[in-house]
């Protein structure tokens, strides 16, 4: 009997959580007037929802003609579709509040606004050393006002202030980021500084290790020169350690040159050997140590 | 003020308008469709069905009975308000750009497109109410001699028709004898919208060229000029409270500078005879292309290129708002 019992509270118990979550709709008429309305449902994510509104309901009579009162009568029309469904796209909601401020002194304020906002710019620029890459002033390049001509840094500096202001530019300041290629202790560009797919290995191993191996460039080639084609170019002369064909980023065509790093060095001489000069793809390639003279 | 958001277009709003009463409100688009709507609170009420082409004009009578149409499909249609049956169908040469009532209701005025080889033209039609039939022959034809017109209202009386025209100039017809009483330069671009003081003596137009400027009808002469920073489509004054509303696309120094909030197309207030910008309602998500008043000048609606209505009622505020002078 004990069990009954147990079993019966059970079940009883579980239908009373549903019963409690879920009446749809209560109405509570508060003493001051106002009602409370309070509504259990599921929301888009399936859960279950209890929404609390307390809603003040004011009457408020309002004295119109004859002919709008009537309107407000007008029974709906050409709500349906030509197939008799309804159109859903038809909603009216409430937005969110604009405010509308009118102050005969509404121009000067939004021209105050403006100049604030650009002397703001002009602050948040100066203190970021932000230099431009024509004149070296304190302004982003596409404010300069030399933009417009062909000079460059030396030739408005006048030659000897170009170099201390690229030093300048270099350091930085201690926290100013420095590209690796500028780091003191990077390896020459040439020794191939980029981690670009190697012999379909692809991965990036850190800057230091890449290129003890002889590298050559090749140079002239053309536009549609895949990795695979330079591959098959320099394979003969030995084992390859690393290719790397130079791309546009944005078109994928060959930019027109490679670096191509073997495993000894005499692969990389009989490749320069062989490949200056060579004929490929209608174009006449040049080939070359890539750091000059090893 | 909380706007209400009518969404009843899927396509661009080409213009809307507010009954004599102020209490319904017409809003038509590119879509298509016209849709009616109680202004007060912008319960849909329903949607005149039978164009075959974009919507670009409506108008309704004084009485709210007649609704009329212009569209794209080169038709105009007279429809009855109240159950949205169509009574009538003009047929025209080219696409109708603008419909109006007169202000004793015998006459609509239609303002046709130029193309391919037709001229535009202002065409005037009688209206029966108590008749069934609509005549389908115009009283007159207006012609323009120079560039082609966007725009007409009747005047005063009814006594002229004033029509805008492609290359910003304004032009006068003493309509019943078809002459050109007056024409005048008025803008330096294609005027995109007129709107007529209640009473007829004088009106707004705005124009491409970021101007609005208000006009005598008697005159043509210029009275006043509203400058902004973008082009505009639409003008309208205020009944009440000396005030011009004016809306249009975004200036384009402010396309990339401004955040990428959306919502910032912006309706304008001016005063109307200090010419000075007194504010902004923002809160479209594309260009606006149509404002118009409330009769009661309680509250204004704007239509935009986002397919949006935003019916606005004025906050106390609005009303305490004085100039000082």
């Amino acid at each position: 009997m004990s069990s009954a019992t147990a079993q019966a509270s059970k079940t009883n118990w579980a239908d009373d959580v549903e019963d409690q979550e879920f009446p749809s709709m209560e109405v509570i008429t508060n003493a001051d007037g106002t009602k409370t309305v309070i509504e259990n449902r599921l929301n888009e994510d399936g859960k279950r929802v209890r929404v609390t509104r307390k809603i003040q309901e004011k009457i408020v009579q309002e004295h119109v003609n004859r002919a709008v009162a009537e309107r407000k009568q007008w029974a709906k029309f050409g709500q349906l579709r030509s197939d008799g469904t309804a159109k859903s796209s038809v909603a009216t909601t409430i937005g969110e509040v604009v405010e509308l401020r009118l102050s005969q002194y509404a121009a000067q304020m939004k021209q105050q606004e403006i100049e604030a906002a650009e002397q703001e710019k002009a602050a948040a620029v100066k203190s970021s050393k932000i230099l431009c890459r024509v004149c070296r002033g304190e302004h982003f390049t596409a404010k300069c006002p030399y933009k417009d001509t062909m000079t460059s840094a030396e030739d408005i500096l006048g030659g000897g202030a170009a170099a201390p202001a690229a030093e300048e530019a270099k350091a930085g300041g201690p926290n100013a980021y420095v590209p690796p290629h500028m780091r003191a202790g990077a390896k020459a560009f040439g020794a191939g500084g980029r981690a670009a797919g190697s012999l379909g290995a692809g991965d990036a191993r850190g800057d230091g290790r890449r290129d003890e191996n002889p590298t050559i460039r090749i140079t002239n080639l053309s536009e549609d020169t895949l990795e695979a084609d330079v591959n098959q170019l320099c394979r003969p002369f030995g084992p390859l350690a690393r290719v790397f064909v130079a791309t546009d980023r944005s078109t994928g065509y060959c930019k027109g040159f490679a670096f191509v790093s073997y495993y000894d060095h005499e692969s990389a001489e009989k490749a320069i050997a062989k490949l200056n000069g060579h004929g490929f793809d209608n174009l006449i390639l040049s080939a070359d140590w890539a750091n000059g003279g090893k | 003020m909380r706007p209400l958001l009518l969404q009843g277009h899927e396509r661009p709003l080409t213009q809307i308008k507010y009954n004599r009463d102020g209490d319904l409100l017409m809003t038509v688009s590119k879509d298509k469709i016209a849709n009616l709507w109680y202004s007060h609170n912008g319960e849909h009420i329903g949607c005149y069905v039978g164009h075959l082409g974009a919507l670009w004009t409506v108008d309704c009578n004084k009485t709210s009975t007649l609704v009329i149409t212009g569209a794209a499909d080169n038709t105009a249609r007279l429809w009855h308000a109240e159950t949205g049956r169509m009574l009538h169908t003009w047929d025209l040469p080219t696409a109708v750009k603008r419909v109006e009532f007169s202000h004793d209701d015998q006459y609509v005025l239609m303002v046709t497109e130029e193309r391919m080889g037709h001229k535009s033209g202002i065409y005037v039609f009688a209206i029966g109410i108590s008749r069934p039939e609509q005549s389908d022959e115009p009283i007159v034809i207006l012609r323009a001699s120079g560039a082609k017109p966007t725009v007409a209202a009747w005047s005063y009386l009814d006594k002229f028709i004033v029509s805008g025209h492609e290359d910003g100039s304004l032009s006068l017809y003493d309509w019943r004898n078809e002459e050109v009483v007056q024409t005048a330069k008025a803008h330096d671009s294609i005027i995109t919208d007129m709107q007529m003081w209640k009473d007829g003596t004088y009106f707004i137009t705005s124009s491409r060229d970021m101007t609005a400027r208000l006009f005598e009808t008697a005159t043509l002469e210029p009275m006043k000029i509203y400058k902004t920073d973008a082009p505009l489509n639409t003008a309208t004054m205020t009944p009440t409270q000396d005030l011009v509303i004016l809306g249009g696309g975004q200036a384009a120094s402010e396309v990339t500078t401004t955040s990428s909030r959306q919502g910032k197309f912006e309706s304008r207030f001016f005063h109307k005879i200090f010419e000075d910008e007194v504010g902004r309602s923002r809160g479209h998500f594309g260009p606006i292309n149509t404002l118009a008043v409330q009769p009661d000048g309680k509250g204004f609606a704007s239509g935009g290129e986002d397919g949006l209505v935003r019916v606005h009622h004025f906050d106390p505020e609005y009303f305490k708002f004085k100039y000082d002078y």
